[in-house]
């Protein structure tokens, strides 16, 4: 059977530290927009850690959330796009073609997460900056639309490497950025396909949710709620 | 022939004709072969440590083949060499165990950085003025020297002052060797959020001056006082790993984290049950827990030992903290206190933690006291599930130099300050990537008294607020070209010294610190060179980790060269057996009686407690300078590239204060502007900074950014260790005008209008 990657967010470890946000840029060459364009709304994170209020002080409570591409089965930016460079991949990624892409930004309307990101102008390196670029992804141009790919360089790599050595990949034997410096491991990622995989299992669990799943988006992203402690508020106080 | 010699040959002869006009043909001709034996394309993983904070956090750096515009030999050329493209965390290494936080990814923008000081530097314009003109190695060296040389035939070898940012183990020991045979007083470490409180209340509690490791991932019930320590504070990377383990590590067993703070953190933001403290009262409602505790017979007085005895009527229960007392000094309802109380005494191993503002306030040292108190009653000192303290590995053969400060950096920057204004400035300063300008209360003026200096030198890698008043600059190596050595405070339960050889060669013309210190002690020759007679700083790290190679257990001690390639090859040296060290004997104190907090200010005229916290992506603002810094959302505000202040709803109700205004705060000393954010999660009679921005030098990310809440902090410090008090300073605010809030707003929301800032 074909790979399916996916991915289960554990938010009772998550901390909203934002390890994974910084991770993933470094990792992606996602670009800084800077200060007047980050005003404007045009801030690129593949990966984002949301942040809930719920109360008023002093019952004030803030819970996070980091949302990526959930790399949906039904995906709403698929069928928008008129160039399919949006489009679905044998392992159940959505894809995104940059040179197929004309900027029409009807994907990043149609994606109920938000999170697409349009390249405004060319991404800018002050030099040498560029030298920390990784080479194995491409940087995106202007008019072009990027979003997460669950680190597909890294699939590619270690599925490259598995065929060599002719064997199977290991479960975990490789990470998308965020899951590799996640510091309460609150990601796992893996193969959905394999029964036996960890992240398979923890999609079984009773604690899993998805993320406006309602929608009918079938999100390979999976969360796990916080949970909470019961045993005080049983007594006085 | 070998393909690559073949290679080698054919660019020595093709390319020299194709380059005849592109300037010296022969620096070109070096880019067509490779420095190493990197494969173009395949990645290699490298160990390193990690500098961006005091954790000490073991690295492994991602190097691939690329091309570098350097400077070798003087001349310009565009060679292939391996660059550092990726940081993870060491999965072996005990403190980071394979996981890294936000600014430790960041860390790659350091070597990279368009700012960072590509050759020694002479000012040549009037002091300040930034103006600075290239200068040689030897020239540079040479000007040192002659300016230390003169202060020792002036006979005034301890008028040399040294300032840095934290360094440990053998580095920091070279720099005590270098000063103390020169004949010069310790380096002083300058930073803003000192722990300097905490260890020497660990020191007067469990006879240990340092930090503690938590053992989160076996605690069943963890209460914090203000510790950031999912944040910024101690070890934070080890702290969130262990902290995982914590809630779902275990089958049927899930933590339960309290934390007592007067506005929610990014920490405070896990917690299930978060409770709302008044400033500095923090250690009465530690030992509230434990009068409760001992009343309840829940556990005996006597468990707490010598730290207990450190506090004022222990042994009879401690009277004075009954809880509606404690509910009259904390706010905290007595109900609260006491079913708090049971269920930590109910849920073993249960631990307490204190850092940040609580120890930032006068009374800071009895509120450390107080939850050492609490500790020991709950009996996890040196037990799993509970706080230990970290063996730290035996000093080098090199020098032995304290590993810690024991006194605060803000007093020992104010006696330098002190002398200053006495006319009585030390003569020669030399600086290592402290910038207390920044990191100050402006009212100090610790500008004004390094001007008085009348010679500096700096041998950091960036123009920042202090270094521009530097002479002569003389840059350092990035961590990630330079040979580096670490000992852990915390983190860890074992002993852990770490060590990394360069990860990739340097970019410019730099040199790493410490070997510029051994060649000025050679030069300088007598008493010094003696003192350090290394020719480089590896030969040094060698001596010293070859020292660790000992017979363990039942393996004999490895060959000497094999065990220095494995202490490369593995990031360090440490030990996976619990070597675990609990409490030694404390040492004697006074017993500290119930003390409340001071603030400056009175309420009547300033009504908000102010509380500056350092910043998740740029902590005390030394990170800034760092655009992926500068553009991840801070997680509770989602503000990028900019300064806030948080401020209650209610607050700002009163005061005719909406989102985005612009607000002025103002204390005794002084006032910043910056625009509001009006938060939930803060107490109404709080107003809260990040600390991070408002630098006036410091690159052209962070130059002229924001505002530098520390400014207008009050100079007043904590008695017993003069660490500066930060959170007892009150401010009054008022609206000044429109403002301007660059927000991420994290949200599954519409898409902004177009020029509509939020």
């Amino acid at each position: 059977m074909a790979r399916k990657w996916g991915m289960v967010v554990d938010l009772d470890r998550c901390t909203g530290c934002e390890a994974c946000v910084v991770a993933c840029r470094a990792e992606n060459n996602v670009p800084t927009v800077g200060e007047d364009q980050a005003g404007r709304g045009r801030a690129m994170h593949w990966i984002r850690v949301e942040r809930y209020w719920e109360g008023e002080f002093p019952e004030a409570r803030l819970k996070f959330r980091p949302v990526l591409c959930q790399q949906c089965d039904a995906a709403p930016c698929e069928p928008t796009c008129p160039t399919y460079a949006s489009h679905h991949t044998s392992e159940g990624l959505n894809a995104q073609i940059y040179n197929r892409c004309i900027g029409t930004r009807y994907c990043a309307n149609a994606c109920p997460y938000s999170v697409r990101f349009f390249n405004f102008y060319n991404p800018v390196w002050d030099k040498p900056f560029h030298l920390q670029l990784n080479p194995d992804v491409s940087v995106r141009e202007v008019g072009v639309m990027e979003k997460c790919t669950f680190c597909v360089q890294r699939i590619q790599a270690a599925e490259i490497q598995a065929e060599a050595e002719q064997r199977d990949l290991k479960d975990g034997e490789f990470n998308p950025a965020c899951v590799q410096t996640c510091p309460p491991k609150a990601m796992v990622f893996g193969d959905l396909n394999d029964p036996g995989s960890e992240v398979a299992r923890l999609t079984r669990s009773n604690r899993a949710t998805q993320l406006l799943g309602e929608l009918g988006t079938r999100p390979s992203v999976t969360y796990f709620e916080a949970e909470s402690w019961e045993e005080g508020e049983k007594d006085q106080g | 022939m070998e393909r690559r010699d073949f290679l080698k040959a054919a660019a020595l002869t093709g390319a020299t004709a194709a380059l005849d006009n592109c300037g010296n043909p022969e620096h070109q001709l070096i880019r067509f072969i490779p420095e190493e034996d990197l494969v173009p394309g395949v990645a290699e993983y490298k160990p390193s440590i990690c500098t961006m904070c005091p954790a000490g956090c073991g690295l492994m750096v991602r190097v691939m083949e690329g091309d570098a515009e350097v400077i070798r030999h003087g001349e310009p050329g565009l060679i292939k060499m391996g660059l550092a493209k990726k940081l993870e965390g060491n999965p072996n290494h005990p403190i980071s165990q394979g996981k890294l936080c936000g600014r430790g990814q960041a860390g790659l923008q350091v070597t990279y950085h368009p700012d960072r000081l590509r050759h020694p530097l002479k000012r040549s314009g009037p002091r300040g003025s930034g103006q600075y003109q290239e200068v040689s190695w030897d020239e540079a060296i040479k000007e040192l020297v002659s300016r230390l040389s003169a202060l020792r035939s002036a006979n005034q070898p301890g008028s040399l002052a040294f300032l840095t940012q934290t360094v440990r183990g053998q580095r920091r020991e070279l720099m005590e060797k270098f000063l103390k045979s020169f004949g010069a007083p310790p380096a002083v470490t300058t930073e803003l959020f000192d722990d300097a409180v905490l260890r020497r209340a660990n020191e007067v509690s469990f006879g240990r001056p340092q930090l503690p490791t938590f053992d989160l991932a076996r605690a069943n019930y963890v209460i914090a006082f203000g510790a950031d320590f999912l944040g910024t504070w101690n070890s934070p990377v080890a702290q969130s790993v262990a902290y995982g383990e914590m809630r779902q590590g275990r089958a049927g067993v899930r933590g339960k984290f309290v934390m007592v703070e007067a506005r929610v953190s990014q920490t405070g933001a896990s917690a299930d049950e978060w409770i709302p403290g008044r400033p500095g009262t923090e250690g009465i409602l530690a030992l509230g827990l434990a009068h409760v505790m001992i009343e309840q017979k829940l556990r005996r007085a006597g468990d707490a030992g010598h730290a207990g005895s450190l506090i004022e009527g222990w042994s009879k229960g401690l009277p004075d903290y009954a809880p509606p007392a404690v509910e009259a000094s904390t706010g905290v309802p007595a109900a609260k206190i006491i079913r708090l109380a049971r269920e930590m005494a109910a849920h073993p191993p249960s631990l307490a933690m204190v850092g940040g503002a609580p120890l930032a306030h006068s009374n800071g040292m009895f509120t450390a006291l107080a939850v050492n108190g609490l500790n020991a009653l709950l009996g996890n000192v040196g037990n799993p599930g509970g706080i230990f303290f970290q063996p730290q590995p035996p000093s080098g053969k090199a020098a032995s130099g304290p590993p810690t400060s024991p006194k605060g950096s803000f007093s020992r920057v104010g006696e330098l300050i002190q002398q200053a204004q006495n006319g009585n400035a030390p003569k020669g300063l030399l600086l290592y990537g402290a910038n207390p300008v920044f990191t100050s209360p402006s009212s100090l003026g610790v500008r004004e008294a390094l001007e008085k200096i009348p010679y500096i030198a700096s041998l950091g890698s960036f123009i920042d607020e202090t270094s521009i008043l530097a002479d002569l600059i003389l840059p350092d190596h990035s961590p990630l070209e330079s040979w580096l050595d670490d000992a852990p405070e915390s983190g860890a339960i074992g002993p852990v010294a770490s060590l990394s050889a360069p990860a990739m060669r340097p970019l410019h013309n730099t040199r790493a610190m410490p070997d510029v210190l051994l060649e000025v002690a050679h030069q300088l020759g007598g008493e010094v060179a003696a003192a350090l007679p290394w020719k480089s700083y590896d030969e040094l790290l060698r001596v010293t980790f070859e020292s660790y190679n000992k017979p363990q257990g039942k393996n004999q001690a490895a060959k000497p060269g094999d065990f220095w390639k494995t202490v490369q090859e593995r990031g360090g040296v440490w030990s996976s057996s619990e070597t675990a060290s609990g409490a030694l004997a404390g040492a004697s104190h006074a017993p500290a009686a119930m003390l409340g907090p001071e603030f400056d200010g009175a309420e009547k005229d300033f009504p908000f407690h102010f509380l500056p916290y350092a910043s998740q992506m740029l902590l005390d603002g030394s990170l800034a300078h760092l655009p992926w810094m500068q553009e991840t959302p801070d997680p509770i505000s989602t503000a990028m590239w900019s300064t806030w202040v948080e401020i209650n709803p209610k607050a700002a109700d009163g005061l005719g204060i909406v989102q985005g205004d612009l607000v002025e705060i103002a204390s005794r000393h002084g006032k910043v502007q910056a625009s509001a954010l009006i938060s939930p999660g803060i107490a109404p009679d709080f107003i809260a900074m990040p600390v991070g921005q408002g630098h006036e030098y410091f690159t052209r990310y962070a130059s002229g950014r924001g505002a530098n809440p520390v400014a207008i902090l009050a100079p007043v410090a904590v008695p017993e260790t003069g660490s500066l008090a930060w959170a007892a300073t009150r401010v009054k605010i008022s609206k000044v005008g429109k403002g301007k809030l660059v927000l991420f707003a994290g949200g599954i929301r519409e898409h902004p209008q177009e020029g509509e800032l939020r």
